[in-house]
């Protein structure tokens, strides 16, 4: 039987199990605020390949309507993964998570709905932050690791006080909001226009997964009719797991030359970031700088 | 004064004239950009241009693809506009 829902949120996972059940709760019903009704939440979760693998059970106190499934042989890339869940995304608007290592601001999914209601085809793109005092591969060269984070996140009494977040953490996109944006963790689409745009390009297919999220970026915002809304005062937050690109400088600059790359030689441009600064939602009134 | 040496880390080393080079670098930051070339002023810094330390890392990528010679993004850093990344690099790869 078909449900009703409002909102699909796909998620993708693979050696996730410290940041994972934190990402999780941050896209809950008790975390998530909202005004008036909250929106029906479908929550699918593809385990990349986890060891051991992730677990339903493991996850039911949070009180999600949850989907976890597993590709048969899951891919160095996420992007197999990713599309897998936007496959079995049910809502008309679906936003991808494709590092599952994000914590959502109390406001992520409020404010997405706001979003959608300022155009016909919004992509809408909430900001990346970073837990930690600098961008987290330059952090790891002073001692930034899972313990800090810890503690950091006790320092504010996450979740009890989730709006702090931001205290403790730093925008990826600078020096102001309205600057060149690469990618988003969090980008939500029309359900139509994922499967228009046959969802992220698996020819991505470099571990973490190279430039498919900002190739994904790049290609929704050239969907005709396409407007980017930038969601300014909400975003997600990266947790220190050991990913590609956020744990060592050298490493995160080498995959980055290295998947620049492959994008130049699979579309024969550049990779550019978006300079468009689209509509610029500010969920909280006054707005929040980076 | 120490000299700079093809096999440096420290200077580019790409094979194409002075000329050629400038030429390219004005085109990619033109169309990155979306200015007319003669917009590119070509002893203004990468930063003036709003080129970001990623936008650095990918220009020293598909320079590589362009030119089959490594490039370092730092080089971009520390020569931070075309006319001294040109001066600076040594073409004799």
């Amino acid at each position: 039987m078909a449900r009703d829902f409002d909102l699909s949120v796909v998620i993708v996972a693979y050696q996730m199990h410290r940041e994972l059940p934190r990402t999780l709760f941050s896209i809950s019903k008790d975390y998530q605020t909202w005004r008036g009704a909250p929106a029906n939440v479908q929550v699918i979760v593809v385990d990349n390949g986890s060891d051991p693998p992730l677990r339903r059970e493991d996850y039911e106190a949070i009180g999600l309507d949850l989907t976890l499934v597993r590709p048969e042989c899951p891919a160095p890339s996420p992007v197999p993964a990713i599309n897998m869940g936007l496959a079995l995304a049910e809502a008309p608007l679906v936003g991808a998570f494709i590092d599952g290592a994000r914590l959502a601001s109390p406001g992520l999914l409020q404010g997405v709905r706001d979003a959608s209601n300022l155009c016909a085809i919004p992509v809408i793109a909430p900001l990346n932050w970073q837990l930690g005092p600098q961008r987290q591969y330059l952090a790891s060269q002073t001692g930034y690791d899972q313990d800090v984070e810890d503690r950091l996140l006790d320092s504010i009494h996450w979740p009890e006080d989730p709006d702090r977040l931001f205290e403790i953490a730093v925008c990826e996109v600078q020096p102001t909001p309205e600057a060149p944006l690469l990618e988003s963790n969090a980008l939500f689409l029309r359900k139509d226009v994922w499967d228009a745009l046959g969802g992220y390009d698996p020819a991505f297919d470099e571990p973490g997964g190279g430039c498919a999220n900002p190739d994904m970026l790049l290609r929704a915002c050239a969907y005709p009719g396409a407007e980017l809304v930038r969601l300014v005062d909400e975003g997600t937050f990266h947790q220190f797991h050991g990913g590609v690109s956020t744990s060592d400088l050298d490493q995160a600059t080498a995959m980055m030359k290295a998947a620049s790359k492959a994008y130049y030689r699979l579309r024969g441009v550049p990779l550019r970031p978006v300079r468009a600064k689209g509509l610029v939602l500010r969920s909280r009134g006054g707005g929040r700088e980076c | 004064m120490e000299e700079k040496t093809a096999h440096s880390a420290q200077v580019p080393n790409i094979p194409v004239s002075d000329a050629e080079l400038k030429a390219w670098m004005v085109t990619y930051i033109s169309d990155l950009l979306a200015l007319d070339a003669a917009q590119v002023t070509t002893s203004d810094t990468f930063e003036v241009f709003g080129m970001d330390s990623v936008e650095a890392v990918v220009m020293a990528g598909v320079m590589e693809e362009e030119f089959g010679a490594p490039v370092e993004p730092s080089l971009l850093l520390e020569y931070p506009s075309i006319d001294l990344f040109v001066a600076a690099n040594v073409k004799d790869g």
